[in-house]
């Protein structure tokens, strides 16, 4: 079913014309020019070789460096900082022109202002590759190679090297190099999990059995797994051509949107831009107004602007953003795509695989039934003893059976390694079988060789069972010993008795009643449930000589005696219950996306919590009312199972009922291309989507997801490709982490921004007051890009270290259009409360070095034309003392070093307000984040280096300032903090109040 | 990832922003209710009033610690500016260029001279004490009227031939003009360590040919009992000292350099950054 759906999904886009399939050997050789025996010439080879270019998948095209960072140059706020440095140069030009003294000032500024651009945009693209590389050496895996007759000569060839007319040899545990045409197969299965999703192996022969290329049994191929036994094949596709090759290249087509992050983020820098545009473009207009000559206007305007702008912003955001990425890096999830960190945090739908992902991927022995009784198993990932009650004679003969009558084995050379992460050759229940018996009784193959095998039947589909003739180890006992194990319904077939704590009894009736109900209470529990029998051949009938011939079948295959059952089933991980429960208290809908059996993905999802206890599914309630399906009122049933052909026949009208009236939904039987229907369902439902996946056919899907989640382990290549995450270790709560840390760096971004936008103010204010009021400037151009390229990205950078104020998991995931990052509370509070606050501190602080140098503040209001012009030189203070030129610049540079140092002390405080957005920071806790610590000292030790050790460089018109002047705006630090707890307790006191709703960011 | 934004039209957009300046259905105007925006302007009302309650409260109590008489530091005045008259500020700082025979080129200088001079006439420094000793003028007291301290009295008549009275023209039609050169005023400042300074006029960059110059009052000496400056509250009728310096052989139709310094014990004329501390550079040409 799911290979035809493969193949519609192909055939839509690209038609697959192929008939390989029904050739003879022969006209194989005919066609390809090659021989079976012979191989192709490496002449011929390798002229092919050049006509279709190597056998590998053409990686999706990449965006050309110089693009990705031309883009970081004009994104953002460049633009605006472009427009400032283009001002810069225009005045300067003009200027020049004129002649004027110091028209290089202008000239600096727009030469700053490009370098801060191009050093950020530099610094941006850095940071987005070095994310990039780190997927990139992921991806890059040890060259695959293939056994390949050419020249009539077996020789090892890298796979990429192979072209169509090969021929190649497979075994057990091989990839499938490229699209084969079988020729000759042993015992061949392949497991096309990668290709379909179905992760039950399929038998591989030469034989033509179906129309359909992907349907037919005389092809495996590229990218799936060769299971067991060998095969020789043609290549009869290479590359881009193959099935897989298509589909991946399908699953580039799906568009790629823009993550939530960077939607809030573009919201923000067009609320900034948009303010600095704005207040810019009004006090031009005042300028002018107020006879400012054009070009000083102009000056004041690109003043505006840079104050206006966080120049640092969006490299503190990146930064904290790859803090994250390398924080949930350690916790399995590597993030491939930066801004995927947030959108996790913002999920509001996992949808999940079953296998590897909330399963352990390995067959496990979960439950027995002996003595009429049913007992449990432990099914954790790392059992090292089995508790259930192993006293009784039936077990010690289950035991023996469970031991002797399997073919799997130990790979050897892992005597050290844990029991449960030995590899084994044989299938998925004969490892379950092994590694339970090994857990058990321990060394099984020493068992084995003490009950030496005489004959063996092994499993086939047509008699479905398989069985085995010992020794015992018993030196007195020479009988032989038949095990059988088999399809539970089969083997009871051939019984005449039963054991009961040791004891054979006739099995009648009543005891086949006690096995059926057994049967379907393991199976109920979508566990695949194996027989056990045995017989003791009579020692007289079967001498120690007597010939076992397994052709004709020379010994009694029936009346034999029922020992027990035993239930296996891939269990699901250990951590993933809890993981899915914490999905559930932090809003986040666990979808189960599976191409396995309803039964077993039911059981699956009852077992880790995708559907709770409680609730039901439409035929839960049917059978309990003991009412026909169609009469149960489908919205009182929270829980539902849909089958991949009930999907099938869904109008989409139907697909967003069904997920939006239950909250617990498990698809079953699902094509991978179903699952690209049902996350377009829940994206229409207008949620945030995740997605995991491995296969290649997931990768459509992975792509249109919102975030795309691979497994690394057992993920394709393909879909590592598509998908924005890769989980490590194919671990379901790895996911749960990763949606706290995206929750919380969204707070921490917040924050961090709140931050950054207060001293917008208190750098802005300067310039309007020094237009309005014309007093001397207060703070310089350069000196404001000092604030905010220096010492305020280290403190803004420490706040994504910032814990989480309150349990993140438990609050319902942000809704995208109403939780904006930068939401109107957060933008009024920090620009008209905290950055007011700071700008008065700041202004007290410039009034207090003026005032006591000289210059009275009434004094000062007015006199910028004169305190500006280059021919008074004998400008008058309050007290009457005269001043040159320099003498004032000199003094405005003061002014501008305490302006920045108010700033600073204050942007202290602002640092440790935004700790907390709601507690107290009593209840967050000072110490707690040290990087905080680090910021402060960082922003107080720049401070420092920049007014004491470079207050001798004029061109950075820092002086050494009097160590007084640090203090004078610490009573406004003391006031935003003071101001900010009050917020925060009526906050807390108050919810929902009015001063919540306009207070709270 | 897939596509989060969806496009709106224009026709939708302005829908929204009228339905964000009023929305009938919620009474909204541009996102609050009325008495909402009431409330939210009262806040801040309110929140701006105790601002600036704040700020003025700041400022009152920095004035409340402020001398009235010095300021607290002088940490850019260590050592005076010097500035001359007349005036004229070029594109390439003071320039006098006049023709002797176009008396409008020098009309100019003359007016700036005579304004200038309007403080120093008798009249002008009526309040002012005749001083004669030619040490510092230290007073530790306040003996002038209304808690003032004196000062001394500088008329132009010291500035002889230059003082305007005996040649209102200056010596500009003659070619030999007078340029005044005043010392900044700082308070407490001590020119000199006990010598008067003086002024010293010499060509920039030639240093082979002498200027000749005439210093008025003699020697162009600023006299020590104009210093130390207490300040405009202690002496609100002070008045700088000036030195005039008359230009006597200047090449017609030339471009000069010339720097007059003042030299004196603590005064600096090196500041590499400030062309106007303890010397005043200009450019001159007189033309015919």
């Amino acid at each position: 079913i799911q290979l035809l759906e493969v193949t519609q999904h192909v055939e839509t886009h690209k038609h697959i014309k192929s008939d390989d399939h029904k050739l003879s050997t022969e006209e194989l050789e005919e066609k390809y020019g090659t021989s079976i025996s012979k191989g192709l010439s490496s002449a011929r080879a390798a002229e092919i070789l050049a006509r279709d270019g190597p056998n590998s998948l053409t990686p999706p095209k990449a965006t050309p460096e110089i693009v990705k960072f031309l883009k970081q140059m004009v994104g953002g706020f460049s633009i605006l900082l472009w427009i400032g440095a283009a001002f810069s140069w225009i005045s300067f030009g003009i200027q020049f022109a004129q002649g004027a003294e110091s028209p290089f000032d202008n000239l600096y500024l727009g030469v700053v202002l490009a370098l801060v651009v191009i050093l950020t945009g530099i610094f941006a693209y850095y940071q987005e590759a070095k994310s990039t590389n780190i997927m990139a050496s992921f991806s890059k895996m040890i060259p695959q190679q293939a056994l390949v007759i050419r020249d009539a000569e077996k020789k090892e060839l890298p796979a990429d090297q192979l072209v169509v007319g090969d021929i190649v040899e497979i075994k057990g545990g091989d990839r499938i190099p490229a699209d084969i045409r079988l020729i000759f197969t042993q015992g061949c299965k392949v497991d096309n999990s990668s290709l379909t999703g179905e992760s039950e192996p399929q038998s591989r022969s030469c034989d033509f059995t179906h129309e359909n290329p992907l349907e037919t049994r005389n092809i495996a191929f590229y990218s799936t797994t060769c299971v067991e036994g060998t095969a020789t094949g043609i290549v009869i596709n290479t590359g881009d051509r193959t099935i897989i090759g298509r589909i991946a290249s399908l699953a580039s087509g799906v568009g790629n949107g823009k993550t939530p992050i960077a939607i809030e983020i573009e919201h923000f820098v067009y609320l900034v831009a948009g303010v600095a545009i704005s207040i810019g473009v009004l006090f031009f207009i005042i300028s002018v107004s107020m006879r400012y000559k054009i070009l000083d206007s102009i000056i004041f305007l690109i003043g505006i602007i840079v104050a206006n702008v966080p120049e640092g912003l969006l490299a503190t955001v990146t930064v904290s953003l790859s803090l994250t990425a390398k924080r949930m890096a350690k916790k399995n999830c590597l993030v491939k795509n930066l801004e995927a960190v947030e959108t996790l945090g913002s999920t509001s739908i996992i949808c999940s695989d079953k296998t590897g992902t909330l399963t352990q991927n390995r067959m496990t022995v979960a439950h027995l039934w002996f003595d009429d009784q049913i007992y449990s198993a432990d099914t954790s990932e790392d059992q090292t003893t089995q508790p259930f009650d192993q006293s009784s004679q039936t077990w010690t003969a289950l035991s023996k059976i469970v031991t002797l009558c399997n073919r799997a084995e130990f790979r050897p050379g892992q005597e050290n390694l844990p029991v449960m992460k030995r590899v084994v050759v044989g299938d998925a229940s004969e490892t379950a079988l092994l590694k339970f018996a090994e857990v058990v009784l321990g060394d099984v193959m020493d068992i084995r060789a003490r009950n030496k095998k005489v004959a063996e039947i092994p499993f086939n589909s047509t008699n479905k069972f398989q069985l085995s003739i010992h020794e015992t180890d018993d030196r007195n006992d020479k009988r032989f010993l038949l095990v059988m194990k088999g399809a539970p319904e089969r083997i009871l077939e051939r019984c005449s008795t039963i054991m009961i704590n040791g004891k054979e009894e006739p099995l009648d009736s009543e005891k086949a009643e006690a096995f059926q109900t057994a049967y379907m209470e393991l199976g109920g529990m979508g566990e695949r449930v194996l027989g056990f029998c045995h017989l003791y051949l009579p020692e007289n009938e079967f001498p120690d000589t007597y010939p076992f011939d397994t052709d004709s079948m020379n010994f009694p295959t029936s009346n034999l005696c029922f020992v027990g059952l035993l239930s296996m089933i891939d269990p699901p991980r250990s951590t993933v219950p809890d993981a899915v429960s914490k999905c559930r208290s932090a809003g986040i809908k666990v979808i189960m996306v599976t191409g396995d059996h309803p039964i077993t993905a039911k059981a699956i999802a009852k077992s880790v919590g995708i559907i709770s206890a409680t609730s039901e599914t439409v035929e839960d309630m049917a059978k309990r009312l003991n009412v026909p399906v169609e009469r149960v009122d489908r919205r009182q049933a929270t829980a539902a199972v849909v089958n991949g052909m009930e999907l099938k026949d869904m109008s989409l009208q139907q697909l967003d009922e069904v997920l939006c009236n239950h909250s617990e939904i498990v698809f079953a039987r699902t094509s991978p291309q179903q699952k690209l229907i049902i996350v377009e369902g829940c994206q229409r439902q207008g949620a945030v989507v995740a997605v995991t996946g491995d296969g290649v056919n997931d990768s459509p899907a992975l792509k249109k997801a919102d975030i795309g989640i691979a497994m690394g382990i057992a993920g394709s290549d393909a879909a590592k490709n598509a998908a924005d995450m890769v989980l490590l270790d194919d671990n379901f709560a790895s996911i749960v982490t990763g949606v706290e840390e995206g929750r919380l760096i969204f707070d921490n971004l917040k924050k961090t921004i709140a931050y950054t936008l207060t001293k917008n103010i208190a750098e802005l204010c300067p310039f309007l007051i020094y237009i309005i009021a014309s007093i001397p400037m207060p703070i310089g151009t350069i000196t404001i890009l000092f604030i905010d390229l220096g010492t305020d990205i280290i403190p803004s950078v420490a706040l994504a270290y910032e814990k989480a104020e309150s349990d993140i998991m438990n609050r319902r995931p942000r809704n995208k259009s109403k939780d904006r990052l930068v939401n109107e509370q957060l933008a009024v509070y920090s620009y008209l409360h905290i950055g007011i606050m700071q700008s008065v501190g700041a202004f007290v602080t410039y009034f207090t070095v003026y005032a006591e140098q000289g210059f009275l503040p009434t004094t000062l209001l007015g006199v910028r034309v004169n305190w500006e012009s280059n021919a008074i030189n004998d400008f008058e203070d309050s007290y009457g003392q005269e001043w040159t030129k320099y003498q004032r610049t000199y003094l405005q540079w003061t002014g501008y070093t305490a302006f920045f140092v108010s700033i600073t002390i204050q942007q202290v405080a602002d640092l440790i307000i935004r700790k907390t957005r709601r507690n107290s920071i009593f209840q967050q806790g000072l110490f707690r984040n040290k990087v905080i610590w680090v910021g402060i000292f960082s922003q107080i030790g720049i401070a420092l280096i920049l007014t004491y050790g470079l207050g001798h460089v004029t061109a950075l018109n820092f002086t050494p300032l009097r160590f007084q002047y640090w203090f004078v705006a610490v009573p406004f630090a003391i006031l935003i903090w003071v101001y900010d707890e009050v917020r925060k307790l009526f906050i807390r006191r108050y919810p929902g109040s009015w001063w919540d709703k306009n207070m709270y960011y | 990832m897939a596509t989060l934004s969806e496009k709106k039209t224009c026709s939708e957009r302005m829908e929204n922003f009228r339905r964000f300046i009023w929305n009938p259905e919620t009474k909204q105007f541009m996102g609050r209710t009325l008495i909402n925006w009431v409330w939210i302007s009262l806040y801040y009302l309110a929140f701006y009033v105790v601002m600036t309650g704040l700020f003025s409260l700041s400022l009152y109590s920095l004035m409340r610690t402020l001398n009235p008489y010095e300021p607290d530091y002088q940490d850019q005045l260590k050592s005076p500016g010097v500035t001359l008259r007349p005036d004229v500020f070029g594109e390439r700082g003071l320039q006098i260029y006049y023709n002797v025979s176009d008396n409008k080129t020098w009309d100019g200088f003359i007016t700036t001279l005579q304004t200038f001079l309007t403080a120093y006439t008798p009249a002008a420094q009526h309040l002012n004490i005749n001083c004669t000793s030619d040490t510092y003028f230290i007073q530790d007291t306040f003996d002038g009227p209304n808690k003032t301290k004196l000062s001394c009295k500088f008329t132009s008549d010291m500035l002889q031939n230059c003082s305007g009275l005996t040649d209102p023209t200056f010596g500009f039609p003659e070619g030999k003009p007078c340029l005044i050169i005043k010392m900044n005023r700082i308070i407490k400042f001590y020119p000199g360590n006990g010598t008067a300074p003086r002024v010293d006029c010499t060509y920039v960059g030639d240093d082979s040919r002498p200027l000749e110059v005439d210093y008025y009052p003699v020697n162009g000496t600023f006299n020590l009992h104009y210093f130390p400056y207490y300040g405009k509250k202690a002496q609100p009728t002070y008045t700088n000292p000036l030195v005039a310096v008359k230009l006597l052989n200047i090449t017609r139709n030339e471009e000069f350099k010339i720097v007059c310094r003042v030299v004196g014990t603590g005064i600096i004329s090196d500041n590499v950054h400030d062309p106007y501390e303890g010397k005043v550079e200009f450019r001159l040409k007189i033309d015919d």
